[in-house]
């Protein structure tokens, strides 16, 4: 064929074009085709790795520990108990009677009040930031429930074994607990900024204003038991109380760490920033429905979790009665150590946030100090106590 | 107060729907933590009592009155009828004299036994919230035994008073007296005693009793400035027999500020008017005369008043309490009726006494002042 350029001119052949087609067609298909077995493949590939890791002995028991005991499941039923046993103590000390109806003893309550508290409409107001509203309660309590994969509940059977394992306790976990305790008052006070009121937001204030006072105080209380110890591990600290519970070297330092954690808890008689009286509910003013239960819980989460790093510290964890397993030797004492602080929190007038300050600083802060610097002397001039505290 | 400083004020609406203000509202303008203006606000809680006594007889319209303030019901209802005793003149018995004084007592020491635990509560001890309320309990229990009813008690009539004592209500009475006797040690611990309420109380909610009196309070708020200013021996009543007896009026005179009081010295105070009220029903039981409890012809005298004007008043728990009352001839019920709560004024003397407090402050204030929502909207 002769054309304008030689020969050398596109012809166009429908016939050959539409034949083509399909085989475009199919070859896009194939290429989407390629991307999803690809995806699928990569996803496959990392629960194979998953797998193969679960499959680990020790991997495995490290997840099965943190899920089941004394992880995720056992939190949760010992925060469902805690409820429980709490408002039984609050009632008694009030000349109540408390839950009776649902359960024995009005041991499934929770778990009405928890559907009722989940059936609720979620009221949302106008001027809260939509989103941080949403997630903020989740991570708080979040960022409550991590620190117990640093409580030593038992000599090996922990979240975090015993160290030099894998996955053993860090050697800093004391710091660390403390570190994330004081990320709970920033989601308070950030809770009470996005919800869009003034009450919540001057409660938001007053949360922080109560870390601010107790945050040092109750840090310095307890770097009596770490230096007896010689160590910032809670397992080394659980670990060298095998003579001697703290306690009975430390207590005042005790005393003051009990008060300081109850003010940096936030309940009575320090709950300036949820006081019903004046703002309120403080910062939890506009949470409702779900999001109300997180922060309830997380409440109570955070007054265990304070409970039991008293033990730890103070009562010596999983040390006690030889024939008890370790970890039932620290729920009895985390039971006692628990009613202690139930009992002092329904007891006293709510003070004033000047007042919280007052107290922590001028009272807590200088008797922590001088603990300490007691520890020192005694840990230098008396020579029988080194052996002894260090112990096993 | 300069005006830079407001402009960093924020205005905090303390009502109506707070969970502490029952039934009120009042516009807080904080700086920082502290109020610098207070502003009162009534109306929330009006229902037209005085309007509903012109459509009520003259044996009916105390039990308007009584629902205004359920607490204090035995003392509530009483001006009316002593408003009405004055227009028309009716011989109340012996009998009926004493035992509308001891009723009246005894409501008294229930008010502040509610008030007690209502105070606390508002400070932050739930404790002492519910336990003045279980032995209030035992009142109430004594209360249905005389009347038939815990709260609404329409217990006084004109010429007299309803039902007779009977001696199962006299046992409920000994029990209840002395329950709050045995307890009134346990309570000053908690209260007065205890360390952390003296701090959220003592010199908080200041003022002199020259201002309570310009702000025209009466009552216990007055009385813990260390003045006896008490209706119940200022002007007893022919009616009431608290001059049959001898009785102090309760006063707190600190020596750290004579003539002055704060929300401590009206927790005092308070404590002092209930040791009064037990003392006046111990030495009034034994003077029970025999005899009727009601003027046999009060029924029929009391149906149709004549035209006349009368003012009845009555020392109340949380201050003076009076009815003014309009009659016309042969009237079945009252032309005007006009009642003057004694909280009305201790309500809107928080606009003079608040500014300058902290803001966690504001609970005892009002808390020590004891308002009652029903008295100044009615």
């Amino acid at each position: 064929m002769v054309g304008s350029l030689g020969g050398n001119e596109m012809q166009f052949d429908f016939f050959t074009w539409f034949g083509g087609l399909w085989d475009w067609i199919l070859g896009i298909l194939l290429w989407f085709w390629g991307i999803i077995k690809w995806l699928v493949i990569w996803i496959l590939d990392i629960i194979n790795g998953i797998w193969a890791l679960a499959a680990v002995p020790e991997n495995f028991m490290f997840l099965f520990r943190a899920v089941v005991m004394p992880g995720l499941i056992f939190l949760l039923l010992a925060l469902i108990f805690t409820v429980w046993f709490t408002r039984k103590i609050w009632a008694r000390v009030q000349d109540r009677r408390g839950p009776t109806h649902l359960g024995k003893y009005g041991g499934y309550q929770l778990f009405a009040d928890a559907v009722k508290l989940m059936a609720k409409e979620t009221i949302i107001p106008d001027k809260a930031k939509r989103w941080m509203y949403r997630i903020l309660p989740s991570l708080l309590l979040v960022i409550v429930l991590i620190p117990f994969a640093f409580i030593p509940w038992d000599p090996y059977w922990n979240i975090m074994g015993p160290p030099g394992q894998a996955f053993g306790d860090l050697s800093v976990s004391l710091v660390l607990i403390f570190a994330l305790l004081t990320a709970v008052p920033v989601f308070s006070l950030l809770i009470g900024w996005v919800t869009g009121s003034k009450y919540s937001l001057i409660g938001g204030f007053r949360s922080a204003n109560n870390q601010f006072a107790s945050e040092i105080p109750m840090v310095i209380s307890s770097v009596g038991p770490a230096m007896l110890a010689g160590s910032l591990s809670m397992y080394s600290i659980v670990a060298a109380q095998t003579s001697i519970w703290y306690i009975v070297l430390l207590p005042i330092n005790f005393a003051t760490f009990l008060v300081a954690s109850i003010a940096s808890v936030g309940t009575f008689p320090f709950d300036a920033p949820v006081a019903d009286s004046e703002i309120i509910f403080g910062w939890r003013t506009e949470l409702s429905g779900i999001y109300f239960t997180v922060v309830y819980f997380a409440e109570f989460a955070e007054q265990m979790l304070y409970s039991a790093i008293m033990v730890a510290l103070f009562f010596g964890g999983f040390n006690g009665l030889p024939f008890l397993p370790g970890i039932v030797n620290f729920l009895i004492k985390w039971l006692v150590v628990y009613f202690l602080f139930t009992v002092v929190t329904s007891s006293f007038y709510r003070l004033r946030q000047d007042q919280i300050v007052h107290l922590c600083w001028k009272y807590l802060l200088p008797l922590s100090v001088l603990n300490v610097v007691l520890v020192m002397f005694a840990i230098v001039y008396i020579p029988g106590l080194l052996p002894l505290v260090i112990g096993g | 107060m300069s005006p830079d400083i407001l402009d960093e004020a924020s205005e905090i609406w303390f009502g109506p729907q707070h969970v502490s203000a029952h039934g009120w509202a009042t516009k807080l303008t904080l700086v920082g933590d502290y109020i610098v203006e207070c502003d009162p606000n009534a109306g929330y809680f009006h229902r037209s009592a005085e309007k509903c006594l012109e459509f009520r007889n003259f044996r009916q319209g105390s039990m308007i009155l009584e629902r205004i303030c359920m607490m204090e019901a035995f003392l509530a209802e009483y001006p009316y009828i002593a408003a009405v005793e004055k227009i028309v003149d009716l011989e109340v018995p012996e009998r009926a004299k004493v035992m509308r004084t001891i009723m009246l007592e005894f409501n008294r020491i229930h008010s502040l036994q509610f008030w007690w635990g209502q105070f606390a509560g508002e400070l932050g001890l739930f404790a002492m919230l519910l336990w003045p309320w279980v032995d209030r309990e035992y009142t109430l229990d004594a209360f249905e035994t005389l009347t038939g009813s815990r709260h609404t008690v329409s217990y006084e009539t004109p010429g007299g008073v309803k039902y007779d004592f009977t001696p199962k209500f006299l046992t409920k009475m000994e029990i209840a007296l002395s329950r709050v006797k045995e307890r009134m040690p346990v309570f000053e611990d908690m209260l007065s005693g205890s360390p952390t309420f003296r701090l959220r109380t003592e010199g908080v909610g200041h003022y002199t009793l020259k201002k309570a009196l310009k702000w025209g309070l009466s009552g216990p708020n007055v009385k813990a400035c260390g003045y006896p200013m008490d209706l119940r021996k200022d002007d007893p009543d022919p009616n009431l027999a608290y001059d049959m007896i001898d009785w102090e009026v309760p006063t707190i005179h600190n020596e750290d500020h004579p003539g002055e009081c704060d929300a401590f010295d009206r927790l005092l105070q308070r404590f002092k008017e209930i040791e009064t009220s037990l003392d006046i029903i111990d030495k009034l039981l034994p003077l029970l005369p025999e005899g009727p409890i009601v003027d046999p012809k009060a029924r029929a005298k009391a149906n149709r008043l004549p035209e006349g004007e009368s003012y009845g008043r009555v020392e109340g728990t949380r201050g003076v309490t009076t009815v003014w009352l309009k009659t016309m001839e042969k009237a079945q019920t009252p032309w005007r009726a006009k009642i003057r709560g004694p909280c009305f004024a201790s309500y809107y003397s928080l606009k003079h006494i608040v500014p300058g407090a902290r803001f966690a402050d504001f609970p005892a204030i009002f808390g020590s002042l004891d308002p009652y929502p029903g008295w100044w909207d009615r």
